[in-house]
Formats: C-alpha cells, structure tokens, sequence
C-alpha cells in the first residue's frame, strides 16, 4: 500500500491516506493517480479551480518527502508552477503528479496561499 | 483512512454567488451568460482569468473553469461564454440556467493573463470559445499607452462561430497597432491552419524573437503551437498558453 501524508499550512490537522495506486482512479478530476484524484476520492479536500486539469495553480502542494518518487512533471506544469506564489524546488500540482508506486511514502504540504490574484478582495 | 475509497471529498468551498442578468446566444450551441454579484457589487478580475462554477450533478458538485469574456473596466455585468460539447454534464447544466437563477462560484483564478501588456509585439491566437479570455487581455493591451503593435488571429470552423465578429472588425479599424484576421477551416484542420501561419508569419519569416504570445484553444494544438515557437528560439516565458 502506498502511503500519503498530508500537512496543512493553515493548521488543519494532518491526514494520512493508504492506498493501493492500482485502484486509481479514485475521483474524477486530475491526473488518475495524482495527488488530487488521491485526496479527492479518500475525502480530503484540495483546491483545484480549473477541474484538474493542469490550467491554473490553486492545487499547488510542495513535498516533504518522496519527491522522486512521484511521475515526471511535463512542460505544461512546470510553466504553470512558474507562476505559484511560494514555489520551491519541490513544488508539484496536485492534479499532475502520479503516485504509482505501490511502496512510496509521500510527504505533501499544502501551502495557506494559491493564486488568486483578486478573490481576497473580489467585490469592491 | 482506509484503503477503500469512502464517499468523494465535499465541494469546494463557495464563496461568491452571481445572478444570470441576460443570455446571448452566439450561435445554437454558443451562449454568453451576464452575470452580476448578488449584493450589487463590482467583481474584479485581471484580463484573462476564470471563474470555477459550482455545478451540481445528481448528489454531488463539480467544479469547471469559464474564463471571463467581458473586459474588467466594463461596470456591468461580467459575461461567461460557452459551448455545448459532447458529454459536457457541466456546460449542458449552465445552458438551462435562466435569467434571475443564481450560480454559485469561486475565483477569479488564474495566471494566463495581461496586466500590464510587455513592451514587445504581442500576438494573439485563439479559436472558438477559446476567445474568451483573449478579448479583455486584447483590450487591455490596446488601452495601454503607448499601444504596443498586437495581431489578432481567430480560427473558428465557419464565420457563425467567430465571436463578437463586429467587435474586432471595429478595433481593427479605430486601432492602428492592431491587425487582425480569421481563419475558417474544418476544425480537424484549424490547428494545421494555425501551425503553418504561425511558423510562415513568425518562425521563418525573420529573425525578430522579441514577440510575445498569447494562445488558447481547446486539445494538443495549443501545446503544438507552444512548441513551434519555443523551438524557433522564442523566450519560453514569452510564449504564454491555455490549453482547454
């Protein structure tokens, strides 16, 4: 079973998901097997404004640990990703980056900020 | 947590809800909703973002992505513009929404925008629905002063489904820095259309590669496109895309 854990910036308490990624896909938004898919269909919510599918960067999640063992990131991601507030060097979107690996332990964050340039003060 | 899968994750949390103050239909299977925050307030939004509707389906909700058409100076309602396509549950539910139904809704989102338009010529490529955030990001590069050199192209299958035609037919007329031009095409052939114009007009033509883009469209075209000009030596980060 793989393993994923998920913190949250906001102080929300940690979740921990096991889960066979022979199963996926587990919801239907996201990459099947993504982070997304994963926390979505185990109950665990993670923002993703455009549907999953890789066009905006409000499923933004930085990993702790297990980034290597993620699928590769494509070139589409990594323009979205230049654009995410907080960006580390590992950064991923949640609706991109697979978890196939029956034996990975994954470590995310889920950062307090995405982007949304305007909604904190959407109505004037 | 278990392994097994328990019932899927809540919807996103709503943080805004808008009226349906008018509809317009483009063509049969075209429509633009006007919509209006209920409160009476004005909804900011940078040219080029989207909104993420809630769309109810049986006991559970999606969220799907409508990028704003209508440009952010206008004080009135903002306008959402669609198209039915097969199998769309998301787009067929706003298509029965009525003039005084509400919509729930979060946002605007998104990185596919312009601000402040780069000094450099900006050229914008767009099909279809896929208008929609190029109209107000268009706009705003042409308010800008001094109006940087910018170059519309629209591809749709027929002249029916070259949106707000009029509109740009105008700008191109009252606004020298623009120019601007259609490509009607069977769609299958729009992004083989698109891919040749693009590499005469821009790859081989000379050697300027000061130019920014701005592309959307729906499928693997727009990553083709992308990949055309990165290639031909282009500054990745001038090169801005959506693919739908």
């Amino acid at each position: 079973m793989a393993k994923l854990r998920i913190q949250f910036e906001n102080g929300d308490p940690e979740k921990v998901i096991e889960f066979d990624p022979a199963k996926a896909p587990f919801h239907h938004d996201g990459k099947p097997g993504s982070i997304l898919d994963v926390m979505l269909g185990h109950g665990v919510h993670l923002e993703h404004a455009c549907g999953g599918n890789c066009a905006c960067t409000t499923c933004h999640v930085i990993v702790k640990q297990g980034f290597n063992k993620l699928g590769e990131s494509s070139e589409q991601e990594e323009d979205l990703l230049d654009r995410a507030p907080g960006l580390t060097p590992t950064s991923r979107l949640g609706c991109q980056a697979v978890i196939d690996d029956p034996d990975a332990e994954i470590v995310v964050v889920i950062p307090r900020f995405t982007i949304n340039q305007v909604s904190e003060a959407a109505e004037e | 947590m278990t392994a097994e899968p328990p019932a899927a994750a809540p919807a996103r949390r709503t943080t805004l809800i808008a009226r349906v103050e008018s509809i317009f239909d483009h063509a049969a299977d075209t429509r633009s909703l006007f919509l209006s925050l209920t409160g009476g307030k004005h909804q900011r939004f940078v040219p080029g973002q989207f909104i993420s509707i809630t769309i109810p389906l049986n006991d559970e909700t999606r969220s799907r992505p409508y990028s704003i058409a209508s440009d952010p100076e206008d004080r009135g309602p903002f306008e959402i513009c669609f198209n039915r396509v097969a199998g769309g549950r998301g787009v067929a539910w706003l298509f029965e929404r009525q003039v005084g139904d509400l919509v729930d809704f979060s946002g605007p989102f998104g990185a596919f925008t312009i601000d402040r338009p780069p000094a450099a010529e900006l050229c914008f490529i767009a099909e279809g629905t896929a208008i929609a955030p190029i109209r107000p990001m268009l706009k705003r590069a042409l308010a800008s002063s001094p109006s940087p050199k910018a170059e519309l192209i629209y591809a749709a299958p027929d002249r029916e489904h070259i949106l707000y035609a009029a509109e740009f037919d105008a700008l191109a007329r009252t606004a020298p820095s623009l120019s601007y031009e259609t490509v009607i095409a069977p769609a299958e052939k729009i992004y083989d259309r698109l891919f040749e114009l693009a590499q005469a007009r821009w790859v081989t033509a000379d050697a300027d590669r000061t130019r920014h883009f701005y592309i959307c469209g729906v499928g693997k075209g727009v990553i083709r496109l992308r990949d055309l000009l990165r290639g031909a030596g282009y500054e990745r980060r001038s090169v801005h895309y959506e693919q739908w």
